[in-house]
């Protein structure tokens, strides 16, 4: 092994200037596949946080309008969701694929402390929704069962409502523990929330018994959602969905097969579409960066073919003292190899430089998109897989770009080779 | 026999046909130390090429110590080319950019021996032949006389059966040719090695004990010279 790497050192080191004009085909393939990999990345994962702020495997449901008469009754009818509607979601026939239940009501009203107001929304939550929707606390802690069996009068805000109702430079811990008013009643603060891109940040949680009780809702519920256990597939989403619907339209005298009597909103189906996006560019930055390198692997082969002309006496003399084929081809394929893989890694390593960079600068930077924050590029860089199927790459390249010019060298016949002077 | 050929027949097809070798028979002993003569152009080198398995011929049939050469595998040939016969060149044929110690190394590293050992066993070599001080240098840092006893050095690391030379002395003074002469009649005196020299020089034939004349791709007279007065320049120089 040391001998075949001071061979190549030996070539390599002949050749300074041609070997490195060369090498920087190959760094540059790399760079730019890497370059490319890492900003496709930032991009996708921009995409993801702007939906993320639900857990993958939640779904949202709420009422909507019939499509199609049934049991007497006409299309077109409002379908509002109630009570029954969530213990038939947390009942028997779902327990395989439900496991967490909540519901919502809401209502708007003015939300004042001191002499600050505004208007805002209550939301009547289950605790299991901090979980769903990802909410975050600061200070303070979440709803509890026990707001809910208690019927607690307790809120919980996000950090930029606290900061509405405070006066410049005040903490918005400090708020916890204070009444505030919401719609002429009293609410104790709970816990500060962190503020969430995808959410009105006018709405306050509050226990859903409590919101129901005091806003007077009877058997209605606004929306309700759930998570989903051992839903796999594609398949397995739709055969449940499809099975929930016909239950909950059911209850609401609406036909089984009616799509549009209740809303159904399954994260997890459109989580699978994300995937198969993300996919999809990956596959299309692939093939733009291997075309890029394609360009360097051809300069290496050609340098290698010169090399290989050059040094035909040089490998004439090794075979007639006994050089067989296949130690001359390793030996050319070897250099090629050490070529690619050399600059290939300093194109790697400066792409990844490049991705940090980016990470500093775009991926701080903010876009305004409907009314939301959303950075361009989160996470930009690419994973050690990614390194890993480079590096394989590189090899690869090396030895198809090594093999051609290789098999000339090896088919050097010793007498003309030692003739030729 | 180590040598024998029997009938062997080599054209060359490059567009005219050229029949280079019209039916060599030649058999060489163990121990011989033979020289080739012959005018340009009569095949001696396309003989010895033959000879040292670095072309193929035609027709007929060449055997090393009993073995029949033909049709081998380019993998065959270099293996045996690396563990029977040595090569010296008219041109040296040294690597310019390995040091002599390395280019003596080389057929024992085709040969898979270790690195520290092929490195003594040629600074031993090199060593034998008055040059160990020349280790380290470049074939361009060095005299012809001295490229060539690298290449002698090269040619003798692998303990060969066989060494061919083709115009060994072609490139060298009357001085340096003569000692590279008698270095190989040492060689042969003392080590028993067989050794083939392919030259046009009658003082070079001379030093040799049987000199096969080459005429018109067959060969002529064999002259046992075991008394070294072939040629009619004395016996102990070389005229250039
Ligand atoms: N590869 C080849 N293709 C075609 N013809 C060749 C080839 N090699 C040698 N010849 C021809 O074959 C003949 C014999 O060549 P060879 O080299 O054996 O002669 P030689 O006796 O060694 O001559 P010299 O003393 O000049 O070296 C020459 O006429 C030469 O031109
Ligand atoms: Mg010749």
């Amino acid at each position: 092994m040391r001998d075949l790497f001071t061979e190549i050192w030996e070539s390599v080191r002949r050749n300074k200037l041609r070997t490195c004009l060369t090498g920087f085909a190959v760094s540059w393939g790399i760079f730019m596949l890497i370059v490319l990999l890492g900003a496709g990345n930032g991009l996708m994962n921009s995409f993801m946080q702007g939906g993320g702020d639900f857990a993958s495997n939640s779904v949202s449901v709420g009422g909507g309008w019939t499509s199609k008469p049934y049991d007497g009754l006409k299309s077109g009818r409002r379908i509002t969701l109630d009570d029954t509607d969530v213990s038939l979601t947390a009942s028997e026939q779902f327990l395989d694929h439900v496991d967490k239940v909540s519901a919502t009501v809401g209502a708007n009203a003015t939300i004042s402390y001191g002499k600050k107001y505004f208007s805002g929304y209550i939301d009547g939550q289950y605790p299991a929704v901090q979980e769903m929707s990802k909410v975050e606390i600061l200070h303070g802690r979440f709803l509890n069962d026990k707001d809910i069996d208690l019927s607690r009068k307790v809120v919980v805000m996000p950090e930029s409502t606290a900061e509405k109702l405070l006066d410049n430079g005040q903490s918005p811990a400090t708020l916890i523990g204070k009444y505030v008013k919401v719609g002429g009643l009293a609410f104790r603060v709970v816990g500060i929330s962190k503020s969430e891109r995808m959410r009105n940040d006018n709405n306050l949680y509050a226990p859903f018994t409590t919101v129901k009780t005091v806003y007077g809702k009877g058997k209605d519920v606004g929306s309700i959602s759930f998570t989903t256990k051992g839903l796999n597939t594609k398949a397995d989403n739709e055969a449940f969905e499809k099975q929930y619907k016909s239950v909950i339209n059911l209850h609401h005298r609406a036909a089984p097969d009616d799509e549009r009597a209740i809303w159904v909103w399954n994260r997890a189906e459109q989580d699978v579409q994300m995937k198969q996006g993300r996919s999809i560019l990956s596959t299309a930055l692939w093939i733009i960066g291997l075309f890029t390198l394609l360009g360097g692997i051809v300069g290496v082969s050609n340098i290698m073919l010169i090399t290989v002309k050059e040094r035909t006496h040089e490998f004439g003399i090794r075979k007639a003292i006994g050089a067989s084929p296949w130690a001359v081809t390793k030996l050319i394929i070897s250099e090629s190899v050490c070529i690619t893989a050399f600059f290939g890694y300093i194109g790697m390593f400066l792409g990844m430089l490049t991705c940090t960079l980016l990470d500093k600068t775009l991926g701080q930077a903010k876009m305004s998109l409907m009314d939301q924050q959303i950075a361009m590029l989160v996470d930009p860089g690419v994973g050690l897989d990614v390194a890993i199927e480079a590096t394989l790459v590189l090899i690869i390249a090396g030895t198809l770009a090594g093999l051609f010019p290789a098999r000339k060298a090896a088919g050097v016949r010793p007498i003309e080779a030692l003739r030729a002077e | 026999m180590l040598i024998e050929l029997k009938d062997v027949n080599k054209t060359y097809n490059n567009g005219q046909p050229l029949h280079v070798l019209k039916g060599i028979n030649l058999s060489i002993d163990k121990g011989e130390f033979v020289s080739i003569m012959g005018a340009s152009g009569s095949g001696k080198s396309t003989l010895l090429n033959i000879i040292g398995i670095l072309d193929n011929y035609d027709t007929g049939e060449y055997y090393i110590d009993g073995r029949l050469i033909k049709g081998l595998s380019e993998k065959q040939a270099a293996d045996y080319r690396n563990r029977l016969i040595g090569f010296i060149f008219q041109s040296f044929n040294l690597i310019g950019f390995k040091t002599a110690v390395e280019n003596v190394e080389l057929p024992l590293f085709y040969q898979g021996v270790s690195r520290s050992r092929r490195h003594a066993l040629a600074m031993d070599y090199l060593d034998r032949l008055g040059l160990a001080d020349w280790a380290g240098h470049y074939p361009n840092e060095m005299s012809g006389g001295q490229k060539q006893r690298v290449a002698i050095a090269r040619a003798l690391i692998t303990n060969p059966k066989i060494i061919l030379a083709d115009e060994p002395t072609g490139a060298l003074d009357s001085k340096t040719s003569e000692e590279v002469m008698q270095l190989l009649g040492k060689l042969n005196r003392e080590e028993g090695v067989t050794i083939i020299v392919v030259t046009h020089e009658s003082g070079v034939a001379n030093c040799t004990d049987k000199i096969v004349h080459i005429k018109d791709g067959i060969i002529g007279r064999i002259e046992d010279n075991r008394e070294h007065r072939a040629s009619m320049f004395g016996t102990d120089t070389i005229m250039k």
